[in-house]
């Protein structure tokens, strides 16, 4: 029986409980929801850039010049790397149950440091390998159609894809933003 | 499923159940959210016998998880309440806010003992709800991972205002 040296105790102990039972089958489902969560995080992670590699590599396979294929060869490439990078920084851990609450605090602390400094490094492991791709097709459909019609399309692609890189790297800053409050509160939580 | 596993998940679903039910009232005031947690609660115990070792005791793994899934439970919600967590210390230096109800009226002492420990910090509400459980202090570092002095340090604040908070005739040490 458990100890009661302070009235409060007393208060606390007695108050009426609904007395929840949980059949094995419920429990399993619950079990089985939380690990699925997990894997979905994982997953979604990487099925984009799959798709991605892909498509390039059909692209790759179907064409017929030198410089289209070097040019696909580097995103399929850049796709790949981010593949690798997304697995080693980022997958997605459950933090083990059974530890004492200081240490599982500090877990939960460590692990949205991890994802603050993979969103906030976007630029490096993210954005970059895409870079060698575009400046070789752009530079090389430059050099081939010597057209200022044919130029000014290529400056519109580059515009568009540095658009998008600016919104991806903000929607990442942004995440990063929100970890940090996270990470500040779980300091003050501590 | 393994028997050894299923063993001691209803080993603590009998023991500890209600336990873990006062322990999801100290981390969730909504009563439909607070079922979900005690759902959650027990999945994630069942879970874990998988990795139990006998390290600790069967009662220290089951407060330890408990106050864990508890813990990301308020950390989560944070996220979409906002609401502002204290430590033990400006608990303690809260004004009374006991207002001359009676102590002996049991339901209003209770609501008032939930809001102050829903107002916590995790690693103080684990402190504060296992105090309230009855566990001693060397169990209550156990569970937490305190030093037996910061322990200590934090059940006499804890003494200090709920004699406040209850008017339990002043400090205790």
């Amino acid at each position: 029986m458990m100890e009661v040296e302070n009235p409060v105790q007393k208060i606390w102990q007695d108050q009426p409980v609904e007395g929840i039972k949980m059949s094995a089958e419920i429990i399993q489902k619950r079990a089985a929801k939380f690990e699925r969560r997990i894997m979905w995080r994982n997953v979604r992670e990487y099925v984009a850039s799959l798709i991605a590699a892909a498509l390039f590599g059909y692209f790759f396979v179907t064409a017929h010049d030198v410089l289209s294929r070097v040019t696909f060869g580097l995103f399929i490439g850049a796709m790949l790397w981010i593949v690798v990078q997304l697995h080693r920084k980022g997958s997605a851990t459950s933090l083990p149950r059974g530890v004492d609450s200081l240490t599982s605090l500090r877990l939960y602390r460590g692990e949205l440091e991890r994802q603050r400094a993979v969103v906030r490094n976007v630029w490096s492991w993210y954005l970059a390998p895409l870079v060698p791709g575009f400046v070789v097709y752009t530079i090389g459909y430059a050099i081939k159609f010597q057209r200022p019609a044919a130029w000014a399309g290529l400056a519109l692609m580059d515009a568009i894809v540095a658009g998008l890189f600016v919104v991806v790297w903000k929607m990442n800053m942004r995440a990063a933003r929100c970890l940090q409050r996270m990470i500040d509160d779980l300091n003050a939580a501590e | 499923m393994t028997s050894a596993q299923d063993a001691l998940y209803s080993e603590a679903a009998q023991t500890y159940g209600a336990a873990m039910e006062r322990l999801a009232r100290a981390y969730e005031a909504d009563a439909d959210l607070r079922r979900d947690l005690v759902q959650e609660i027990h999945a994630a115990l069942w879970q874990s016998f998988d990795g139990f070792d006998g390290r600790c005791s069967l009662r220290t793994w089951i407060y330890r998880v408990a106050h864990n899934v508890g813990a990301s439970h308020v950390l989560r919600q944070r996220r979409t309440r906002g609401q502002e967590l204290v430590g033990l210390e400006e608990l303690e230096n809260l004004a009374d806010t006991n207002s001359g109800q009676s102590a002996a009226d049991r339901g209003h002492a209770l609501d008032r003992l939930l809001g102050l420990i829903q107002r916590l910090k995790p690693l103080d509400r684990h402190v504060i709800l296992s105090y309230l459980e009855g566990l001693d202090a060397a169990s209550i570092g156990e569970i937490t991972g305190l030093s037996a002095g910061n322990v200590a340090t934090k059940i006499h604040r804890i003494k200090n205002m709920l004699a406040r908070q209850f008017q339990q005739g002043g400090s205790e040490s």
